[in-house]
């Protein structure tokens, strides 16, 4: 039986992680990944592109609110800033995608820097407003500059292509955002082991104390703000490719609370937690329809008038039980479970 | 040898296409799809809109169906969010096989579903959002009934200029600031050029502002007396509820959505009878027949839920079905589609003017009603019949 788990090379710190088991459960994962489009249809692999997609925002923005502590509403801004620069680039300015999409991340990550600055001083209720704030800019912006963003009549995103793969549905988009859903959370990874990261952390549970430290508060908040956009304009840019449509009413404020009830859900500052929320919520919908279709007539009038918004009120009521009973999230539920089956059989 | 396989598996396969039946088409049965706002603030037009289809559903099959197959009507929500209808239409076609679309929420909401559309070549009928950007550039397989905001706007303003006889007329605009919006502008714009007469503020919105005693107040002070209310529902409500407390006389032009029943409420105690242009009848004899199918094939809270989108999509079903019944017993997408093509004056009992797709656009129900509240017993009287703008 395992009494304990020590670290005594500097291998083993400075690894990912040094657990064979770990190693070995990420493998399987993503070969399951691999596999799935085969195995699953088209719907079912759809919906996995939107949890990818979402696991990739929520990733985003964890870094931001789950590791450095700074609570944003603007996520429907980077988003949008994402998904139009690359659909901008591609229509309008021939861009291939392996161009456009890291643009779309620098694009937001520079944008982030105007909303980055004047939020340094603040933190918590008021820094949420002033991102939200930037959201109704961002929109107010994408429907006056008809000249750049062609205003309310939007976009058709079309062409998008990658080693000659239309990689705008099936197979070639899974893979394409599967990729991506990888390189992000591998990057995450890491950014949150290093000093940046480690910065980051300090400036969420105390900043005075982090600066007395030493960590520059300035840069180091500005840098989680374009970080943290980067890869949310990353997410746009993948949602502008599934749904080949930019609208502004594509990026709905209801956006924003969306990504960070996804990111408390999974759990706080955890990137574990952030993948768990957004497949949680990405799919709870969908096993809620499947509940409902298999237990009610869809022919009668309860379904015509009543059903979508008990699912609506199921969906919500769902999400406060959980975090009423699970306040630290899906990553505290699985670590409960991972202690339960580690001290098992002396399990309490 | 090998060729000779090849070929003959090729000519297999060929002969199989050629005879295959479309998805959602089964000797019994005709899946027809419905991407609606069924949760949240706009959820009373998608629940109209299903209960539209069912009525023309149950109507239908009574009368033996098409060519014998019954038809049966799968909804699926999209809350009004264009990311999600995409996700409902692909459900609605890779997990349901449906045949056709004729539910498509609002004009983002179809767009976003547009390239599915395209993809399957799926013959679909777009009756609440006949927005210039759905049928402009034409797709091949999608078929609009409706006319334009901007003609709606048109209409009443050249009718309020014509017959209401405004003392020292001046106009104002007040519209969201989206495709809607602009749509709604582009018809204000051709009125105030065709009857040069003098104009005021035109004032944009953001979708969902509540309060509009500033814009009014500017209106007010720059002596509007004709104004273009292009807010909608509550919106719509506000507006004139503003307009009220400044005691403005005004005649107003409004959005078709201020006809339904919930708008009607809202708008009513602000006391001003206002007008409405709409594609489809709001009272009269085919209104009245329309009721009774309706308590015929509809539940009692079905028939609450009815307004003018619910005779919208009881039309759209009753064109598609047409449709693929004059496809006989062969029915593909691509026959049902060249029929919707070709279709001319098909009589849609009077709920709203014939249905015509044979025209460049594919575009339909063109012609508008003028009507004008009594805002004191909240009933709407025709001011003039369909009429093309």
């Amino acid at each position: 039986m395992r009494t304990g788990h020590f670290k005594e090379r500097t291998g083993q710190l400075v690894a990912l992680s040094d657990s064979k088991v770990v190693w070995s459960f990420v493998a399987l994962l993503f070969a399951l990944a691999l596999v799935a489009p085969f195995v699953l249809g088209n719907y079912q692999v759809t919906l996995l592109v939107s949890t990818l997609i979402a696991i990739v925002g929520a990733v985003g923005l964890n870094m931001l609110t789950g590791t450095t502590g700074l609570i944003s509403l603007g996520q429907a801004g980077f988003l949008a800033v994402g998904a139009y620069t690359n659909a901008i680039l591609m229509m309008d300015f021939g861009w291939p995608f392996w161009l456009s999409l890291p643009a779309a991340g620098v694009v937001a990550a520079l944008i982030s820097i105007l909303v980055g600055v004047p939020s340094l001083r603040l933190k918590g209720l008021y820094l949420a407003i002033t991102t939200l704030a930037f959201a109704f800019i961002i929109n107010h912006v994408i429907l006056y500059a008809e000249w750049l963003t062609h205003g309310p009549n939007g976009i058709f995103v079309s062409g998008a292509k990658l080693f000659g793969f239309d990689i705008q549905k099936g197979k070639p988009l899974y893979y394409t955002a599967l990729g991506v859903a990888a390189i992000v959370v591998f990057a995450a990874l890491n950014i949150q082991r290093s000093r940046i990261g480690r910065a980051w952390m300090a400036i969420r549970d105390h900043d005075i104390a982090a600066r007395v430290m030493g960590v520059d508060l300035v840069r180091y908040k500005l840098l989680a703000f374009m970080v943290s956009s980067f890869i949310v304009g990353i997410a746009g840019a993948l949602i502008s490719l599934q749904i080949r449509f930019v609208n502004i009413d594509v990026f709905a404020l209801i956006l924003s609370i969306e990504a960070l009830a996804i990111v408390i859900l999974g759990g706080l500052g955890s990137i574990a937690g952030a993948i768990l929320g957004a497949i949680f919520l990405s799919l709870l919908p969908e096993a809620i329809r499947l509940f409902f279709e298999t237990f009610s007539d869809t022919n009668s009038s309860f379904y015509t008038t009543y059903v979508y918004e008990i699912r609506g009120i199921t969906y919500g009521v769902v999400i406060i039980a959980f975090l009423r009973l699970k306040p630290e999230g899906l990553i505290g539920l699985w670590r409960d479970i991972r202690k339960y089956w580690s001290n098992w059989p002396l399990a309490y | 040898m090998k060729k000779t396989l090849f070929a003959l598996a090729a000519a297999l396969l060929a002969s199989t296409a050629a005879y295959a039946q479309d998805p959602g088409v089964s000797d019994t049965e005709i899946k027809i799809g419905d991407v609606n706002i069924m949760t949240g603030p706009a959820s009373f037009i998608g629940k109209a809109v299903s209960v539209g289809s069912k009525i023309a559903a149950a109507e239908i099959n009574e009368a033996g169906g098409v060519n014998g197959r019954k038809i049966t009507v799968v909804t699926e929500d999209d809350g009004y969010v264009p990311a999600r209808s995409f996700q409902a239409l692909t459900k609605l076609i890779e997990v349901d096989g449906i045949f056709a679309l004729n539910g498509t929420s609002g004009t983002a909401n179809v767009l976003a579903m547009m390239p599915l559309i395209e993809e399957n070549n799926l013959p679909t009928v777009v009756t609440t959002a006949p927005n210039e950007l759905v049928y402009n550039p034409v797709r091949p397989s999608v078929f609009t009934v409706g006319a334009s905001y901007s003609d709606a706007f048109y209409g009443q303003l050249k009718y309020i200029h014509e017959n209401m006889k405004v003392e020292n007329p001046v106009y104002g605009l007040i519209r969201q600031d989206d495709d809607f919006g602009a749509s709604i502008e582009h018809g204000y714009d051709r009125a105030i050029k065709e009857f040069g007469v003098k104009e005021g503020p035109r004032i944009r919105f953001k979708k969902g502002t509540a309060n509009y005693a500033a814009e009014m107040a500017q209106m007010k002070q720059a002596g509007v007396n004709v104004l273009a209310n292009g807010g909608i529902i509550a919106g719509a409500a506000n507006i004139l509820g503003e307009a009220r407390k400044l005691d403005m006389d005004l005649q107003i032009a409004s959005v078709w959505s201020e006809d339904m029943p919930p708008s009607v409420n809202l708008s009513a105690p602000a006391g001003y009878d206002y007008l409405v242009a709409d594609y489809v009848a709001l009272d009269g004899p085919a209104i009245d027949a329309f009721m009774e199918k309706a308590r015929k094939y509809a539940s009692e809270d079905e028939v609450a839920a009815i307004n003018r989108y619910t005779y919208l999509t009881y039309v759209g079903l009753h064109a598609l079905a047409e449709g693929m019944k004059r496809c006989g017993k062969e029915l593909t997408r691509a026959c049902t589609i060249e029929q919707l093509r070709g279709l001319k004056d098909f009589d849609t009992q009077g709920v709203s003017a014939p249905i015509s797709f044979d025209n460049e656009k594919q575009l339909s129900g063109t012609a508008l009603k003028i009507y004008q509240l009594n805002s004191k017993d909240k009933t709407f009287k025709t001011l003039q019949d369909f009429t093309q703008y």
